[in-house]
This record gives C-alpha cells, sequence and structure tokens, in this order.
C-alpha cells in the first residue's frame, strides 16, 4: 500500500513539475500560461466531446503502453514500439490487401493476428541479438524503428501506394469500409473490446503468474534470478515478443480505425509517448490505464493550442519531454521519502 | 629519552546514528601514544564506525574528540590526515589497475606532473624502508591480498602518520600472513607509531596489542585494558556479554571469540551415511575475471556431513560454488548430485536434484532487494513450475508468512522490500527458501559474513540440523575457527586446486601452512 502510494506520488509530483516548467518557458517565450493551461484542460477533457477525443488517443498507448511496461518490468529496454508499431500496421495492411473481398469475419481476425505477428517479428531480431550476443537492446531498438520507419514509406510510396492519391502524401489504398473497426472518431465497441482484453490479460500476466513474478525479479536483479537457476532467456524473450505483438497490435487498431490507411509518417511520436506512459505508470496495469488517458487528453489538446492560446500544436510534444525529463531523472526526494517509510520496518 | 605516554586520542561520549540505528552511543576512551591498541567486538559492535569517526569519515552526533590534547570537531577526513590519523579500510580501496607507485602518489602531497619512472623512483624507497616487498611498477591486481594490504599500509604512512588504524586487517589473512603483518606492525610502533586495530578474534589480540577495548551493541564494555592483565575466557566474556552467551555451548563461544582453537567439530554424532550427495570427478573450469580456474577438483560429499573449505579468499572457492551450480563453464571432468550425474545440465536441473546455494552475496546473488519479501522467498519453488502457472499471490504470501515465522525473521509484511531487513533477517530469507525438506547438497557460502553473534550460532545450528536430517553441506569461510567447529572434514583451497584435507582433531597452523603452499 505505502509504495504504491509513494509511486502515484511520484507520477502525480513529476507531471505537475513538467507542467509548471513548461508554464514558465512558454510565458518566458511570450505566451500565456493561463491561457495554455486553459486550452490544454479544455481540449483535452473539459469541452463537449473532448473526452471521447481523448479517448481516441488513449485507447491505442495504453495497448502499446502495457506492452513496454511489460518488458521494462522485467529489465529489457526495448525502446522500438514505434517500429514495431509500424511494422504491424504494414503487415495488417498487406494481409487485408491479399484477402480483399473475404467476409469481414474472417480479413479483421487475420489482419490482428498478422499486426501482432508482425510486431513481434520486429521485437524477435533485438531480442535474440541481446539474448544471445549482448547486444545492447537500446541500441538495436532505436535503430529499428528508423528501418521500420522507411519500410513503411517504401510501402506506401510503392506496393501499397493508392493509385487514386494525390500524391501529396505517400499513402495506401483506403480500407474497405467493412474491414474498419471504428470510423474515424476512433471509439467503437470493438477497439474497447480489444483494449479491455489486452488490459486484463497482461493484468493477469504480471500479477497471477509465475512470469510475472519472476519477470520482475529479474527485471530488479537478473543476478539473483540466474543463482535460483531462471532460463532468463526464455523470460527475455517473451518480454520483447509480447511488447512487440502488443505494438503491433496498437498499429492495427490504428489502421484499421481511426486511420484506415497507411500515410507515410503516422504518429510519428506514439512508441514513445508510450514508454514515457509506462514509466509515469511504474509499469503497473491499472497506472497504464490512468497515464494514458491523461496523454490521450493532452494529445487531443494539441489541435486547440493554436487555436485558444496561438501556441503551435508541438507544444504538446515539448510538454511531454518536459514530463520525461523529470520522469527519467532519479529523483533523490522521492526516493528518500520511500526510504524513510521503509526503515520503520528495519529490526534488530 | 623518556617514553612519551601522553594521549594520542581521546574521546567522551561520542554517539553516531544511522537513521533510527544507534551505531555508537555515549563511548568515552583515551589512547595512549606508541602503543598498539586493540578494539575488539563482535559484527554490529560498531567496530568500524569508531574507527570511522577517528579518520574523520563520520562526524558524531554527540560527544567531543582530541587528537593529542587539541580539539576536533570531527567528520573531516582532512583534519584527521592533518592531525597524523590515518585509515586502512577493511576492504582494500586501492584502484586495481594502477600501479604501486600510482597508488601511493595518489592521495600523496606534491607534484601534478611526473612521469612513471619518476613516480617508481619516488616510491620505491618508501615501500623498501617499510620492508614491502613489492615493485613499485607493478599492477594492484596482480599481487596477491597480503602484498596489497602492505601496500595499502604504506601508502597510509607516506605523509608521516602518527596513528594508524588497521579496520580487521587479519580477515584476509592466513593465519601465517597474520604472523608478517603483526611483525610489521611491531616494526612501526618501534618507529614511535600509534596503531589502533580492530580485532575479531582474542587469539589475536593478545598476540600483538598492548591494550584492549571492547565494544558490544555500540556501548564501551572496557577498557583500554592491559592485555597483561586479562586472559581469554574473561575477554571473551565481556565480547559476547552475559545475554548472548546464554545458548551458545563452549565450543562456539570459543569459535566466535577466537579465544582458543576448537580441534573438533561440535557435533553430536559424526554421523557421515553411505549415500554421497556430491561426487566430483577432476572438474576444471575455464578461468573468468570472477576468480581462478578449478584444476582438476575431486570432493565427495556424503548425506549428513559437513566439508569445510579453507582458504586465503580468492583462491578458488567462488569457482567451486560456481561449477557445482553450473554458473561458469566446466570444460573436463564429472559431476553427480545425490546419486544423479547432472554433467553438463543447468542449475534447474541440479536444484531439481536437490541442490540449494546460499550464496557469497546476500544483497546480489541471494535477494533482490528491491523485490517483495515473498517474491524472493517463493522464487524458487516457483521456478519449479511451468512459466505460464497460475499463481494466487495471497496464498503464497500466506505460506511465505508462515516459513519466515518458523525461521524466525523479523519483519512487519512479507509485501516489504528485502532492503529493509537486517543483514540477519535477510540471512533468515535466503535459509528459509534454500534449507527446505528436499535439499539434499546446500552450498553455504560465506553463510555468517557480516553476521551479529545471534544471527551466526543461528546459521551454525540450522546448517547443524540439516546435516541431523541428511542433507550434505559444503561450507565456505574465511574464518578457520567456526570452520573447524562446523566441519567434519576441511579441504583447503590454494590458486584452484584442492591441496590438502583435514580431519579433527584441527591444527590450526598446518592448515595455515597448507593456506600458503607450504605443505605439500
Amino acid at each position: 500500500m505505502n509504495e504504491r502510494f509513494v509511486s502515484v506520488l511520484r507520477a502525480v509530483i513529476f507531471v505537475l513539475l513538467g507542467l509548471a516548467l513548461c508554464g514558465i518557458m512558454f510565458q518566458l517565450a511570450g505566451y500565456s500560461a493561463p491561457l495554455m493551461f486553459q486550452a490544454i484542460a479544455d481540449g483535452a477533457f473539459l469541452r463537449a466531446g473532448a473526452l471521447q477525443q481523448a479517448l481516441r488517443w488513449s485507447l491505442p498507448l495504453f495497448i502499446t503502453a502495457t506492452g513496454v511496461a511489460l518488458s521494462f518490468r522485467a529489465g529489457y529496454f526495448n525502446i522500438g514500439a514505434q517500429g514495431q508499431f509500424y511494422v504491424g500496421a504494414v503487415s495488417a495492411a498487406f494481409m487485408a490487401e491479399w484477402l480483399n473481398g473475404a467476409p469481414a469475419a474472417i480479413v479483421i481476425p487475420a489482419c490482428i493476428a498478422s499486426g501482432m505477428l508482425g510486431g513481434a517479428a520486429w521485437a524477435l531480431w533485438p531480442g535474440l541479438l541481446r539474448l544471445k550476443s549482448g547486444a545492447d537492446e537500446v541500441i538495436t531498438t532505436l535503430m529499428g524503428n528508423f528501418l521500420a520507419g522507411l519500410v513503411l514509406l517504401y510501402v506506401t510510396s510503392g506496393p501499397l501506394k493508392d493509385p487514386s492519391g494525390s500524391g501529396q502524401q505517400a499513402s495506401s489504398r483506403p480500407l474497405d469500409a467493412a474491414y474498419r473497426i471504428s470510423d474515424s472518431m476512433g471509439l467503437s465497441p470493438t477497439i474497447v473490446a480489444i483494449v479491455a482484453v489486452v488490459g486484463v490479460a497482461i493484468w493477469l500476466l504480471i500479477n497471477r503468474t509465475t512470469f510475472g513474478v519472476l519477470s520482475g525479479l529479474a527485471g530488479r536483479n537478473p543476478t539473483m534470478v540466474e543463482w535460483q537457476g531462471a532460463r532468463t532467456w526464455r523470460i527475455g524473450l517473451a518480454s520483447f515478443l509480447i511488447s512487440g505483438a502488443l505494438a503491433g497490435l496498437a498499429g492495427t487498431v490504428e489502421l484499421m480505425g481511426p486511420n484506415g490507411r497507411l500515410t507515410g509518417g503516422f504518429l510519428p511520436g506514439h512508441g514513445f509517448t508510450a514508454i514515457l506512459i509506462a514509466l509515469v505508470a511504474n509499469f503497473s496495469v491499472v497506472g497504464t490505464a490512468f497515464v494514458a488517458l491523461f496523454f490521450g487528453g493532452l494529445a487531443s489538446a494539441a489541435l486547440y493550442l493554436p487555436i485558444m492560446a496561438g501556441l503551435p500544436s508541438a507544444a504538446i510534444d515539448v510538454i511531454n519531454a518536459a514530463i520525461a525529463l523529470f520522469i527519467t531523472a532519479k529523483s533523490s526526494l522521492i526516493d528518500r521519502i520511500a526510504k524513510l517509510k521503509g526503515r520503520t520496518w528495519k529490526t534488530s | 629519552m623518556m617514553e612519551d605516554r601522553s594521549p594520542i586520542f581521546e574521546c567522551r561520549d561520542v554517539t553516531v546514528r544511522y537513521g533510527d540505528i544507534t551505531a555508537l552511543a555515549d563511548v568515552g576512551v583515551t589512547f595512549e601514544r606508541g602503543m598498539i591498541h586493540a578494539v575488539v567486538g563482535q559484527n554490529g559492535a560498531g567496530k568500524t564506525t569508531f574507527a570511522r569517526v577517528l579518520a574523520g569519515l563520520v562526524r558524531p552526533a554527540a560527544g567531543s574528540l582530541k587528537f593529542s590534547g587539541r580539539p576536533h570537531a570531527g567528520g573531516s577526513v582532512n583534519d584527521a590526515r592533518k592531525a597524523g590519523v590515518e585509515l586502512v579500510h577493511q576492504s582494500f580501496a586501492l584502484p586495481p589497475t594502477f600501479t604501486v607507485a600510482e597508488a601511493m602518489q595518489f592521495g600523496a602531497e606534491g607534484g601534478s606532473l611526473f612521469t612513471r619512472s619518476a613516480l617508481e623512483r619516488r616510491w620505491q624507497p618508501h615501500l623498501d624502508s617499510l620492508d614491502v616487498k613489492v615493485k613499485a611498477r607493478q599492477r594492484i591486481r596482480d599481487l596477491p591480498v597480503e602484498i596489497q594490504q602492505g601496500v595499502e599500509i604504506a601508502r597510509a604512512l607516506v605523509s608521516e602518520a602518527k596513528l594508524l588504524i588497521l579496520d580487521e586487517p587479519t580477515a584476509v589473512l592466513s593465519p601465517e600472513g597474520t604472523e608478517k603483518l603483526f611483525e610489521r606492525i611491531r616494526r612501526l610502533k618501534a618507529r614511535g607509531v600509534t596503531v589502533i586495530l580492530i580485532l575479531h578474534k582474542i587469539r589475536e589480540v593478545l598476540a600483538i596489542a598492548d591494550t584492549v577495548t571492547v565494544l558490544r551493541s555500540g556501548r564501551l564494555v572496557d577498557g583500554p585494558l592491559d592485555c597483561t592483565e586479562i586472559d581469554a575466557d574473561r575477554l571473551a566474556e565481556l565480547i559476547i556479554g552475559p545475554a548472548a552467551a546464554r545458548g551458545l555451548n563452549a565450543d562456539d563461544k570459543a569459535a566466535l571469540t577466537g579465544s582458543a582453537t576448537v580441534a573438533h567439530a561440535h557435533n553430536e554424532t559424526p554421523s557421515a551415511g553411505k549415500n554421497t550427495v556430491l561426487d566430483m570427478r577432476a572438474v576444471s573450469t575455464r578461468p573468468d575475471t570472477e576468480g581462478p580456474a578449478l584444476d582438476n577438483v575431486d570432493l565427495t560429499i556424503s548425506a549428513g556431513e559437513i566439508i569445510g573449505v579453507a582458504g586465503v579468499e580468492g583462491n578458488g572457492q567462488r569457482t567451486l560454488v560456481r561449477a557445482i551450480s553450473a554458473l561458469v563453464d566446466v570444460v573436463d571432468g564429472k559431476l553427480a548430485i545425490g546419486g544423479d550425474n547432472v554433467t553438463g545440465k543447468q542449475l534447474a536441473a541440479r536444484r531439481a536434484a536437490g541442490l540449494r546455494i546460499i550464496p557469497f552475496e546476500r544483497n546480489v546473488e541471494g535477494l533482490s532487494l528491491s523485490s517483495s519479501l515473498w517474491e524472493n522467498w517463493s522464487a524458487r519453488s516457483l521456478l519449479q513450475m511451468p512459466l505460464l502457472a497460475a499463481i494466487n499471490p495471497i496464498t503464497i504470501q500466506k505460506r511465505c508468512a508462515a516459513a519466515l515465522n518458523r525461521w524466525d525473521v523479523r519483519y512487519a509484511n512479507v509485501t516489504q522490500r528485502a532492503s529493509s531487513l537486517s543483514g540477519g533477517n535477510a540471512q533468515k530469507v535466503i535459509l528459509s527458501r534454500e534449507m527446505d525438506d528436499d535439499a539434499r547438497l546446500i552450498l553455504a557460502a560465506q553463510p555468517t559474513r557480516g553476521l551479529d553473534i545471534g544471527a551466526t550460532s543461528f546459521v551454525w545450528d540450522a546448517m547443524r540440523d540439516a546435516k541431523a536430517r541428511g542433507c550434505g553441506l559444503l561450507f565456505i569461510s574465511s574464518d578457520l575457527d567456526e570452520i573447524f567447529d562446523i566441519s567434519d572434514r576441511v579441504v583447503v583451497m590454494l590458486s584452484g586446486r584442492i591441496v590438502a584435507e583435514f580431519r579433527p582433531p584441527y591444527d590450526i597452523s598446518a592448515v595455515g601452512a597448507a593456506m600458503t603452499g607450504v605443505l605439500k
């Protein structure tokens, strides 16, 4: 209970610090900070329909972020969510193209499976490199992101190119309406159901299986788990594959839901926002749900910033970065509070 | 010339707290100049804290300090240095990649630009004058422990130290190395250096010191007492204290304080059965960074037998444990646990055959400190299940609580972090995990290191209980007294080989000679 309280407190403090820092920066840059915060609050949650818009962004983010949380928790810093998200979307798009004309009841599950497999495959090679030869997964997955971005560009301007497109932006042919799992508003029972299944499954995996306990131990102290005789590569590989599959699933949801097609640079910040969400939520599935909603709100507010506060919508990226800055900096203050609480247990 | 017997160091009512823990309480002593003063006590008695106060590494929360009659605030290494106080740490602090000359220069006054050969010319005479037999150009990591300690002492003496403090200097030495160290200390005394020795063993105190000061649970029990006027038994009583002495037999008491050598293992029955739980034949390993490789090691352990492994640290004890645990590449040889041939099998299979490990590094290899107690406790049993087996944390937490209570672990809640436990309690968590009913072979690597009296005798009793249940135990320790007290047989390791085997009655000088390779 104590631990949980401390980690919630930590998250809230860091987010507030990040927001405050941005407020000061934009105020100094000549914008109005109060107006900015009001625009964010309105655009994220208060305006009519804002919550719906926030959910549209937060649901795919939640899917990716739970995967990131699972792999970070096991001690594998798979920061390739963006690449796995792209490859998942591309795999699903190919599947949809290949099965074009078949009934939706076949195409949709097939696309989802293919998207998850694609994402998992894009996490498999950095995973194997890490587990077989010790190659740093931070480097390999990061490079994987660039490769996947180029694959997406190639696919949208090559094999899957929309012949009727204007040519201004590379994009694929729109999906047949029957194959869409939501309209462009991005909310539908199918997507909510997918998110619920993911949330429950990953929660069970982390909290109610041997894998959950052992991967948590391995993430905090791999040496100890090795001396217990664990085959750590199995835990590692599973973590890579599951996180990749979930990012791929989020890519599939974006493709078949709100987007309806692949475009050249689609959702460029998705993977990194998901990493940030997992970090702020301290790798807890329940926490990830709340934090994803908050960042989904920020994403939806991005559209209102230029209108209400005269700020470029990229200001949201600055806010994300500021929060990331605080969350990744080791905070001695919070740790000291946590330690004080631990000390009362020390006996003899 | 009149001998100067004025106090070199005095303190009054010194109290040191780390958080809620009081490490020293109202300690007041006076040390005279030009003598060898011993400070003794068990782990947790406050000896090291006391040394750190003297060296200016810790500022006392209350109390006053005086060096040579001049008051000091404490808490400043520079001030202590200026007063001529130098500390040689328990675990050496020399950078392993430095040459001896560089290590000397590091911390010495003067000279910001220099060449390697100039450094060597500067420091070689200093080393020679202290009779440290080493070339100034050698690298620290290539030196044996005893020479490293000599270098460490030489480094402490670069700036005409008047008061030299050695924190448990004998812990890493063989009996013979200890004798050499004592020679060196007597020569320092002859040069007029006052020496404070933090020690653990009464035998050593009486062999070297002029006075002895006893600490227990952070308090001054008595001292400085004249060493010519006190005997080993009286000193042992002072160190252990009346409360802890209850429930300890005479041999355990002697082993705890090193007041006498226990020649016979204190066992109800020397009950080695016929069943072999470990059979190692000609095992050799690949050398790596963690210690010397095993070279053709044969070792058998029977059920109901405790084998002690003696040896200066770093002579392959670690590799031996890792080889039995499949944590190092075994290039040659055969290994069977409980009759099952496990050569080439992974640790999971060996654990299934009944192998249990109490690792060297309690806080790294034994526990995940930032994880909860129940997760740490359940790791071994969870690893016997499929990776995706469903578990109920509540049930596991209940079983964990029951086990921890049975092992007398003091804790508040099984969900608290392992880092919140004291060393003794942390070790008990490991014991409760590793000494279960299915254990057949238990590797106990330094299981009592850093533990106080109560926890140490708890660990010994747990090992004797396991033996009585029919487990075979491999007991590695750098403390010969406890090895002799517990073990049915003692093997000695030197440079990755088992060079000698002893049976009771043990002869400490013969074992000591084997540790340094004097005996064939």
